[in-house]
C-alpha cells in the first residue's frame, strides 16, 4: 500500500473524531482517537490468512554463536583434527580478510561433548543444557545461510533483507503491516544485553523503520530508571502536575483544533496521552518486583539483575503477554575469534537458562501458540581454527555458508531438526535456507504473504524479502493455528 | 490498488466524476508503469516477455495478428481484452504478480485507447517549457505568476483560495522557513508596526541577508548529502567533514547560483586552477558511510562507496532512481545496466581503499583551514616574511666553518643519539662499543645488542615524522636500524631496515593487511659509511613516505600500502620504546656502526636532508649550498642581533607548523590518472566483473554538451547545462517541499516513469525555467515563493476543504505541518535566550541521555557531552553518529543520514511527546522562558503569560487561551509551594536557575513554559 492511501486512511479515521469531536466530551475524544489511532490496526487485509503467531519474540545472539560447539554436532572431526582443511570442503569460498591470509587452515572440533535430548533425539551441546531440555519445543534449523561475511552487513541483512543500510527492519516491517494490539505499549520493542566478551558494534538502524514512516521504528526499553528515553517526568514534576499539565494543554491543543481544523491537531492530543499511559505502564512492565519467586528461579540468577539478558527474557514475556507484537533481545558478546571455549561458556551461561526458561514460561501460560520465538545470530563460525590452535583452545572466523537458528511456539513443528551439513559443517548438503526463507517463514507465521506486504519507495515496491524468498513449508506444523 | 484510485481522486476529481480527454502521462504512463512495466517494460528481456509496452512502437506493433494497442479500438486491443478477461489463466496482470488493476484504472486504459491511444514521451525528460500566464476570473489575488497557475487550477476546481495568513503567523511561518527560527517579540512588533505597502517584503529582504539563511537551507542539504560526524557501518568512528558543512552554509549566505553550487560539489577540484573551497566542495561525495571493519573484503565496500556517489548525485541532481540499474536494466525508467556502470565509471576513479581509515578521515583529503585559521596563517606568513629580510644577512665572503663540520636543524627535534656522551639511551643484549664513526663517535652493533630509549618517536601513524642516521652495515647487510615497534617478527610499529641490501621503511598494526611496506631500489654496500633519512607526513600512505640517501630523495617499490589503524586501535596505549639496532625480534638485529640518529616530528625538506648528509666543504657547488652556509652562518657565528632575529624566525617556523598540523581536513574527490577501467559488475556484485565500459550518461538523457571532457567535470557540465530537463526541475521541486510540505512532484527523489505526476506541471516547469532565466539564484527564488498570494494564505481548512483536498495539493490554503527536528529545538532555545548563535565549527555534543552510545559501541568512543555554550549551539551543529543518532533527532523524523534522503517524512507519536516534556534540553528552556517571563514580562501574571506566548509561539494569545495559561499558573503555584518540589524542578540543566526569583514563582512559570513549548502549534509551522 502507497503512502497516500495509508494517508488516507487515517484521514478516514481522523475525520470522524473530528466530526464528533465537537460534540463530545474532550476525555471522551481522546480516548476514541487513541483506541483507534494509536493501536493502530495496522495496514486493511492484513492479515492475509489466519495467522499461525499473534507476535515474535526474536532472540538475537549478537556476534554469531558457534554452530559447530553448540547445535552441530559432528564427531567425524576427531579424527582430521588439527588437519587442514580440505580444499575440496573450501571450494575457494571468499574467507575474511582476519583469516584470509593464514598459512594454514587446522581443523578444529568442538571440546564440548554433545548429547540427544527430549523425544526427537534432538543433538545439542553440554554448553546448554537448559535449552537440552525444552528441545521438544524447538524446530532447529542447521541449515541457515547468509551472504554477507562481515558483522555489520550480516546484522543489517538478518534485520532488514538487505546487507546495506537503508531499508525498515523486520520488526518495523511488522508493526507496519499488523499493527500494534497494545494500548498503551509500542508495537515494537528492543532491548540489548552487555555479553561483556567479544562483544561487536551494534547500531540503532538495526530496528530503524527504513523508507517506512518513523513511528514504525522499534523503541529501545533500556534498563535503569528511563526505561524509555525521556519517560520519566522531571524530578520535582509528579504524575497528578503531568496530568493537569496534559488536561491544559488538550484543552489548547482543542482550540486550535477547532480554529484550523487540522486532523494532526487530534493525533497530537492523543498521542500525548498514550505518552501519558506509557509513563504508567512502562514502569510497571519493567517492575518486576511483583514478579513471583518461581519466575526467577526458572530464568535463573542473572535475571534479578536489571538489563541482563535473562531480566529482558522476562521482560519479553511481560510484553508478550501485553500484547506487543515485535519483542527482539540482542545480547552481544558472541564473537570469539580466539579463546572460543572459555568465551563461549561465558555466553551460554548468560543466555541458556534463560532463553529455554522464556519458552517455557510462555509455554505454561499458554503464550507459546501465538508466539513465535526465534532465537540466533548473524552467521556461522568457521570449523578451522582462526590464530594458534591447543589442545584446549581455538577460535573460529566468521562462517556464512551455514549456521544454527532456532525457533519455537508460532505454529511451528516441536522437536524438530531441519537441514544437514557436510562433515565440517562447512556446507549445506540438505534443505538450505537463506535469510530471504527466515523472513518469509516468520511473516507467514503471522499471517502475512510476505510478497504481498509492500511499500512504494523511489519507484519500486519494496518487501522485507525483495524479490526473494520462500516459506520453509517443512518447518509449519500442521493444521495449526493461533486462538 | 485501492491506491492509485484515491490518488487519482485527490488530484483529478473530474476525471471520476466525467468523461474529460485522458492524458497519457498524467493518467495512463503511471498504470503501465506501476502494474505492467517490472514485466514489460525496458528490462522485459530478464524476463522472457516478449511484448514491451514501454514504447509505442512496441505496443502497437502487430505480431501474428495481435496488437497490444490498437487506436480507437479498445476492444481490438489485447491489452484491454488481456486485462479484462474473466479467465484467471489469461488476465493481466497475473495473479502471481501481486498486482490487480481497478476498474477506475480498467476505464482509464479503455477511454485513452478509445481517445486514439495518443502517445507522449515521459514528462520530465523533455525540456521544461515556460507556459504562457493563464487568464484568472479573480485577478486581484495573484501577486506574482506561481499565484495565476496556481488559481486557474483552482477556478477549474471550482474552489477559491483561503484569504492572508494573519501578520503574526505569516512573519512566524517565513521567519522559519527562510532562518529556522522564530520571530522576537520585537520583530513581530517592528512588523505588526509597519503599516507600508512593502513591509513584508522588507522582512523578507532581512531574513534572506541574515546568517541564519544557510544555516537552514543548509540543514536540508546535509540530509541529502547524508552528512555526519563518524563512518557508519560497524566501528563507526569519527571524521571530521564540518568544514565541507561550513562550506554549504556559507554557499547558501552568499547566494552562491546553483549551477555553480553544484559544479562545485561534482567536479570542484577538477576545475582549472581549484581554490580550496571548490576543492572541499567535492566532499559533497565523500560524505557516504566508510567500512574499517577488519573482516572485509575492501573491494566489495570501495564499490559501494563509487554507487552511493551516483545515487546520492543522481537522486538530488536529477530525481533519478539510476541505482536501480545496477544489477539489471532498470525495470521502469529506460536506463540500461551498462548505462549505470557508465555513470558509475564517473565515480569510480578516486584514489582510495575499500576500507576506510579506522579513526579519522579517509584520503584523498585536505587541509582545510577555517577563515581564522587562515588568517592567521597569514599573519605568520606576513611575520616570516618580514623577519626572513631582517636576517638576510649575507654570509661574509670568505666565511668557512671548520672541516666536517656538518649543519643540523634543531626545530622541532624530538631526540638525538650521537654517542658522543653515555646515557643517550639504554643498552640491551650486551654492551655496544663506541668507535670513530662519521661525526665524532658512532656505535658499533655487532648483530645481538642494540639501544633503547622510552619516549622517544613516540609518533602515531597519522603524524609528520622524520628519523635520519649515518650507517654503516656488515656484510649481512640485514637487520633493523631504527624502530619503534613490538620485539619480534611481524610486530606492530614502524621502523627503518635493512632487507637484502635494500632500505625497508614500514608502519605496521597488523602485519597481513593493515600496513605500509617499501623498499629503496637501490642496495646498499657492506661496509661503507651511507645517510639514511626517512620522512612521513602522517597521511597514512605509502605516498606519504621518502627515504633518501645522501641527502637525495630515492625511489621506492611500495609491497602494500594498506594502512587504516592507529597503533592506539580501540583505547590501547602504544608503549614501546624507540630502537637503534633492534625492534624486530633477536633475528633481525643490526650488525655494523650506527652514528648521528635524529628523529624530528615534522618533515625534514630536501635541502635539510641533503645538510645532514655532508660536511660543508663538500658542497662546493651544489646547489643547496648557500641556503645551509647560510643555516650554519646564522646559528653559529652571525652577530649576535642577527641571531636574535635568526632564533625568533625558527620559533616562527615552528610556530607555523604547530598551525598547519592543527588544520582540519576534508575528504575530496581527486580522479586517478590513468582512470581506473570500470566493467559492468553482473548483479551488481564486486568480484563479477563483465564487459569494460567507456564513461558516458545515459542515452535517455542526452549527451554530454559538445566540449565537454568526458569525465566528472563533463558530468558537473552536462547537469547544469541549458539542456537538461531535469536539474531546475528537481531543485525548484524541492525548495518547495519545503515550503508547503510536499513537492509539486510528490514523489521528490523520483521523477522517473514511477514518480508522481506533478500536481501543478505548468507551474512546476514555469519555476524551472525562471530559475534558470535568473541565472540559477537561490534566494531570489525563495523569494519568489514567499512573497507569493499562495504562500501567504491562512493555513486554517475548512471541513469542505479537508474532504475535499486532505492533503493541500491543490493550495487552496496555506502550509500547515509539523517542524523539522532542528527547528523544534532551534525555537526552545531561542525562546529560552539560551540560543548561542556562531556560524560552523567543529560538531558539538549537546545533553543526551547517559549510555545511549556505551549501550551499542564496541570500544573508545564515548559521549562526551560538551559544556557551556555548545550546549545550545544550533541542532545542525549537533555530533551525527550514524550507528547512534541523536535521539531528539531520531524522534523527530530526522533524516538518517545512512544514505541520501530528500523526501520529508513527519509522524506524530508519543516518543515525542515525551521527548518535548521531559528531555532536558526542554525541560531547561522551559525554565529559561519561565524567567523570561518574569523578568520581561511586567508585573501581572497576564502580561508576563502573553510575554512567554509571544516568545514561544511568535502571536499574542487569544483570551481563551490566556484563560486556560492563568488556570494552569494558579495550578503550579499552588503545586509548587509543597515540599522541595521547586528546588528541585529547577535545578535541571548546566545553566543555573536566576538565584534572584522565588523558587515556586519561577518552577510555576517554568511548567507554564513547558506547556507552551508542547502546544501544537508550537512545533508546528502555521
Amino acid at each position: 500500500m502507497d503512502p497516500v492511501a495509508e494517508h488516507q486512511l487515517l484521514l478516514t479515521r481522523r475525520h470522524f473524531f473530528h466530526r464528533s469531536g465537537a460534540s463530545l466530551g474532550l476525555a471522551a475524544l481522546a480516548s476514541l482517537v487513541s483506541r483507534d489511532a494509536q493501536a493502530a490496526s495496522g495496514l486493511p487485509g492484513l492479515p492475509h490468512f489466519t495467522p499461525r503467531a499473534k507476535r515474535v519474540i526474536y532472540l538475537f545472539q549478537h556476534g554469531a554463536p558457534s554452530q559447530l560447539d553448540l547445535f552441530d554436532y559432528k564427531p567425524g572431526l576427531q579424527k582430521v583434527k588439527g588437519q587442514d582443511l580440505p580444499d575440496s570442503v573450501r571450494m575457494g569460498q571468499r574467507l575474511t580478510g582476519m583469516t584470509a591470509y593464514q598459512a594454514n587452515y587446522p581443523t578444529a572440533p568442538s571440546v564440548f561433548q554433545f548429547s540427544q535430548h527430549g523425544q526427537s533425539g534432538m543433538w545439542i551441546s553440554e554448553l546448554l543444557p537448559h535449552t537440552g531440555r525444552v528441545a521438544d519445543e524447538l524446530c532447529l534449523v542447521k541449515s541457515l545461510h547468509t551472504d554477507a561475511i562481515n558483522h555489520d552487513p550480516a546484522v543489517t541483512f538478518l534485520q532488514t533483507g538487505a546487507q546495506l543500510a537503508g531499508r525498515p527492519s523486520i520488526g518495523a516491517w511488522i508493526s507496519y503491516g499488523l499493527g500494534s494490539e497494545s494500548q498503551d505499549l509500542p508495537a515494537f520493542v528492543v532491548m540489548v544485553s552487555q555479553g561483556g566478551g567479544a562483544s561487536q558494534a551494534l547500531a540503532d538502524r538495526q530496528w530503524g523503520s527504513g523508507f517506512l514512516p518513523t513511528r514504525f521504528q522499534g523503541v529501545q526499553f533500556r534498563s535503569g530508571a528511563d526505561p524509555v528515553l525521556y519517560l520519566s517526568d522531571p524530578e520535582g514534576y509528579d504524575s497528578a502536575a503531568r496530568r493537569r499539565f496534559l488536561d491544559d494543554l488538550a484543552r489548547l491543543n482543542e482550540l486550535k483544533l477547532q480554529d484550523y481544523q487540522d486532523p494532526e491537531i487530534s493525533t497530537r492530543i492523543a498521542q500525548y496521552e498514550m505518552a501519558f499511559r506509557m509513563q504508567r505502564s512502562v514502569p510497571e512492565l519493567t517492575d518486576l518486583s511483583k514478579e513471583p519467586e518461581s519466575t526467577f528461579e526458572l530464568y535463573g540468577p542473572d535475571s534479578r539483575k536489571p538489563g541482563s539478558y535473562a531480566a529482558n527474557c522476562i521482560l519479553a514475556r511481560r510484553l508478550a503477554e501485553r500484547g506487543v507484537r515485535f519483542i527482539q533481545l540482542f545480547h552481544r558478546g558472541w564473537d570469539q575469534h580466539g579463546n572460543l571455549p572459555r568465551e563461549i561458556r561465558g555466553q551460554c551461561l548468560q543466555t541458556d537458562q534463560a532463553s529455554a526458561a522464556l519458552v517455557q514460561d510462555l509455554k505454561q501460560r499458554g503464550l507459546l501458540d501465538q508466539t513465535l520465538v526465534v532465537w540466533g545470530g548473524e552467521f556461522g563460525r568457521t570449523v578451522y581454527c582462526q590464530g594458534t590452535m591447543t589442545e584446549t583452545n581455538y577460535g573460529r572466523d566468521h562462517h556464512p555458508r551455514c549456521f544454527a537458528v532456532w525457533m519455537a511456539g508460532g505454529g511451528l513443528k516441536g522437536g524438530l531438526t531441519w537441514g544437514e551439513t557436510d562433515d565440517f559443517s562447512y556446507n549445506i548438503i540438505r534443505h538450505p535456507m537463506d535469510v530471504h526463507d527466515l523472513h518469509a517463514t516468520i511473516l507467514h507465521c503471522l499471517g502475512v504473504d510476505h510478497t504481498r506486504l509492500t511499500f512504494k519507495y523511489q519507484g519500486r515496491h519494496h518487501r522485507l524479502t525483495d524479490v526473494h524468498g520462500h516459506v520453509v513449508e517443512g518447518l509449519l506444523a500442521k493444521d495449526q493455528v493461533s486462538r | 490498488m485501492r491506491a492509485a484510485g484515491v490518488a487519482l481522486w485527490i488530484a483529478w476529481p473530474a476525471l471520476a466524476a466525467a468523461q474529460t480527454t485522458v492524458e497519457f502521462n498524467r493518467d495512463v504512463r503511471p498504470i503501465l508503469s506501476d502494474k505492467c512495466f517490472l514485466c514489460h517494460g525496458p528490462d522485459a528481456a530478464a524476463k522472457r516477455v516478449p511484448r514491451r509496452l514501454d514504447s509505442e512502437a512496441a505496443a502497437k506493433a502487430d505480431r501474428a495478428g495481435i496488437r497490444a494497442v490498437v487506436d480507437g479500438r479498445p476492444d481490438q486491443s489485447e491489452l484491454i481484452r488481456r486485462i479484462t478477461s474473466a479467465d484467471a489463466a489469461y488476465r493481466m496482470p497475473p495473479a502471481s504478480s501481486g498486482f490487480q488493476l481497478t476498474a477506475a484504472e480498467i476505464q482509464t486504459l479503455r477511454h485513452w485507447i478509445a481517445q486514439g491511444a495518443r502517445w507522449q514521451p515521459h514528462w520530465a525528460f523533455l525540456p521544461p517549457k515556460r507556459p504562457a500566464l493563464p487568464k484568472v476570473k479573480n485577478t486581484s489575488w495573484p501577486r506574482n505568476p506561481i499565484d495565476a497557475l496556481v488559481l486557474n487550477r483552482l477556478e477549474r476546481e471550482g474552489l477559491r483560495p483561503s484569504p492572508g495568513a494573519g501578520r503574526e503567523t505569516l512573519l512566524r511561518r517565513v521567519s522559519l522557513d527562510l532562518t529556522g527560527l522564530p520571530p522576537t517579540p520585537a520583530e513581530i512588533d517592528a512588523f505588526l508596526e509597519d503599516r507600508s505597502p512593502h513591509a513584508y517584503e522588507k522582512v523578507v529582504d532581512r531574513l534572506l541577508a541574515s546568517p541564519r539563511y544557510g544555516e537552514r537551507m543548509a540543514a536540508r542539504w546535509l540530509d541529502a548529502a547524508r552528512y555526519a560526524d563518524t563512518n557508519g557501518y560497524q566501528y563507526d568512528g569519527e571524521r571530521v567533514m564540518w568544514r565541507w558543512r561550513d562550506w554549504v552554509i556559507e554557499a547558501f549566505n552568499r547566494n552562491q547560483p546553483f549551477d555553480r553550487f553544484t559544479l562545485d560539489q561534482i567536479a570542484g577540484d577538477l576545475l582549472p586552477r581549484a581554490t580550496l573551497e571548490q576543492k572541499m566542495a567535492t566532499g559533497f561525495s565523500r560524505n557516504h558511510r566508510g567500512n574499517t571493519e577488519d573482516g572485509i573484503v575492501p573491494e566489495e565496500y570501495r564499490v559501494e562507496y563509487a554507487v552511493d556517489r551516483l545515487e546520492t548525485a543522481f537522486t538530488v541532481f536529477q530525481g533519478l532512481t539510476l541505482g536501480c540499474a545496477r544489477c539489471h536494466n532498470h525495470k521502469y525508467d529506460p536506463f540500461s545496466q551498462k548505462e549505470f556502470y557508465q555513470v558509475y565509471a564517473y565515480f569510480n576513479n578516486v584514489p582510495e581503499l575499500g576500507r576506510a581509515m579506522k579513526y579519522g578521515n579517509s584520503p584523498p583529503l585536505v587541509a582545510a583551514p577555517t577563515r581564522e585559521q587562515q588568517r592567521q596563517l597569514d599573519q605568520l606568513n606576513g611575520r616570516i616574511r618580514i623577519l626572513d629580510e631582517q636576517v638576510d644577512e649575507t654570509v661574509p665572503a670568505g666565511f668557512a666553518p671548520p672541516p666536517g663540520s656538518f649543519w643540523a636543524p634543531a626545530s622541532e627535534l624530538d631526540r638525538a643519539f650521537l654517542f658522543e656522551s653515555p646515557g643517550e639511551a639504554k643498552a640491551r643484549g650486551g654492551e655496544p662499543s663506541y668507535v670513530a664513526g662519521r661525526a665524532g663517535q658512532a656505535a658499533s652493533l655487532d648483530g645481538k645488542t642494540y639501544l633503547e630509549a622510552d619516549g622517544a618517536a613516540a609518533f602515531d601513524i597519522d603524524e609528520r615524522f622524520t628519523l635520519a642516521a649515518w650507517v654503516n652495515p656488515e656484510a649481512a647487510l640485514d637487520g633493523a636500524v631504527l624502530t619503534r615497534m613490538t620485539e619480534g617478527p611481524r610486530g606492530k610499529g614502524f621502523g627503518v631496515y635493512l632487507n637484502r641490501g635494500k632500505v625497508h621503511v614500514h608502519i605496521t598494526s597488523s602485519y597481513d593487511d593493515d600496513a605500509i611496506r617499501l623498499d629503496t631500489e637501490e642496495t646498499l654496500e657492506a661496509g661503507r659509511w651511507r645517510h639514511l633519512g626517512v620522512t612521513y607526513t602522517g597521511s597514512r600512505l605509502a605516498d606519504g613516505i621518502q627515504v633518501y640517501l645522501d641527502g637525495r630523495a630515492v625511489k621506492v617499490k611500495v609491497e602494500i600500502d594498506t594502512l587504516y589503524r592507529p597503533f592506539r586501535n580501540a583505547g590501547r596505549v602504544f608503549r614501546e620504546p624507540f630502537r637503534i639496532g633492534g625492534g624486530a625480534g633477536p633475528q633481525r638485529r643490526f650488525r655494523g656502526l650506527v652514528d648521528e640518529v635524529r628523529i624530528w616530528a615534522r618533515v625534514l625538506a630536501d635541502d635539510e636532508m641533503a645538510a645532514l648528509a655532508a660536511p660543508l666543504e663538500t658542497l662546493a657547488g651544489k646547489p643547496e649550498r648557500r641556503r645551509i652556509l647560510r643555516w650554519y652562518y646564522l646559528d653559529h657565528a652571525a652577530p649576535d642581533s642577527t641571531r636574535e632575529a635568526w632564533r625568533s624566525l625558527t620559533a616562527l617556523h615552528r610556530e607555523r607548523e604547530k598551525l598547519e598540523r592543527s588544520f582540519p581536513t576534508v575528504m575530496v574527490m581527486t580522479d586517478m590518472e590513468p582512470p581506473r577501467p570500470t566493467h559492468v559488475l553482473q548483479r551488481g556484485l564486486y568480484n563479477k566483473p563483465g564487459e569494460k565500459v567507456e564513461p558516458g550518461v545515459p542515452a535517455a538523457l542526452g549527451s554530454l554538451p559538445p566540449g565537454a571532457p568526458n569525465n566528472r567535470l563533463g558530468l558537473a557540465q552536462w547537469l547544469i547545462h541549458s539542456a537538461n530537463p531535469l536539474l531546475g526541475r528537481v531543485t525548484v521541486n524541492r525548495f518547495w517541499q519545503m515550503y508547503f510540505g510536499a513537492g509539486l512532484v510528490r514523489t521528490v527523489e523520483d521523477f522517473g516513469l514511477q514518480g508522481d505526476w506533478p500536481s501543478h506541471p505548468e507551474l512546476l516547469d514555469w519555476l524551472a525555467t525562471e530559475f534558470v532565466r535568473s541565472g540559477w539564484d537561490v534566494k531570489g527564488l525563495q523569494k519568489l515563493i514567499v512573497t507569493s498570494a499562495t504562500y501567504r494564505q491562512s493555513s486554517r481548512a475548512t471541513p469542505e476543504l479537508l474532504q475535499r483536498d486532505p492533503e493541500n495539493r491543490l493550495l487552496a490554503r496555506g502550509p500547515r505541518f509539523r517542524l523539522p527536528a532542528e527547528m523544534v529545538r532551534d525555537q526552545a532555545l531561542l525562546a529560552a535566550g539560551l540560543l548561542k548563535e556562531k556560524l560552523g565549527g567543529p560538531s558539538v555534543k549537546p545533553y543526551q541521555p547517559e549510555g545511549l552510545w556505551k549501550d551499542l559501541i564496541m570500544q573508545d568512543m564515548y559521549y562526551v557531552q560538551s559544556k557551556g555554550d555548545d550546549l545550545y549551539r544550533r541542532g545542525l551543529y549537533t555530533f551525527w553518529k550514524r550507528t547512534v543518532a541523536p535521539p531528539m533527532m531520531a524522534n523527530f523524523d530526522a533524516a538518517n543520514r545512512e544514505v541520501c534522503v530528500v523526501r520529508q517524512s513527519r509522524t506524530n507519536t508519543p516518543l515525542q511527546a515525551l521527548n518535548l516534556m521531559n528531555d532536558l534540553t526542554f525541560v531547561e528552556a522551559a525554565r529559561f522562558v519561565g524567567q523570561r517571563m518574569i523578568r520581561e514580562g511586567g508585573p501581572d501574571p497576564a502580561s508576563r503569560l502573553r510575554h512567554g506566548f509571544r516568545l514561544v509561539a511568535g502571536r499574542a494569545p487569544a483570551p481563551r487561551e490566556l484563560d486556560y495559561l492563568h488556570g494552569n499558573l494558579q495550578y503550579h503555584l499552588g503545586y509548587f509551594t509543597a515540599g522541595d518540589r521547586a528546588k528541585a524542578y529547577l535545578r535541571h540543566g548546566d545553566s543555573p536557575a536566576d538565584p534572584g526569583l522565588e523558587p515556586r514563582e519561577l518552577a510555576a512559570y517554568a511548567a507554564v513554559a513547558s506547556l507552551l513549548l508542547n502546544l501544537d502549534e508550537t512545533v508546528s509551522k502555521e
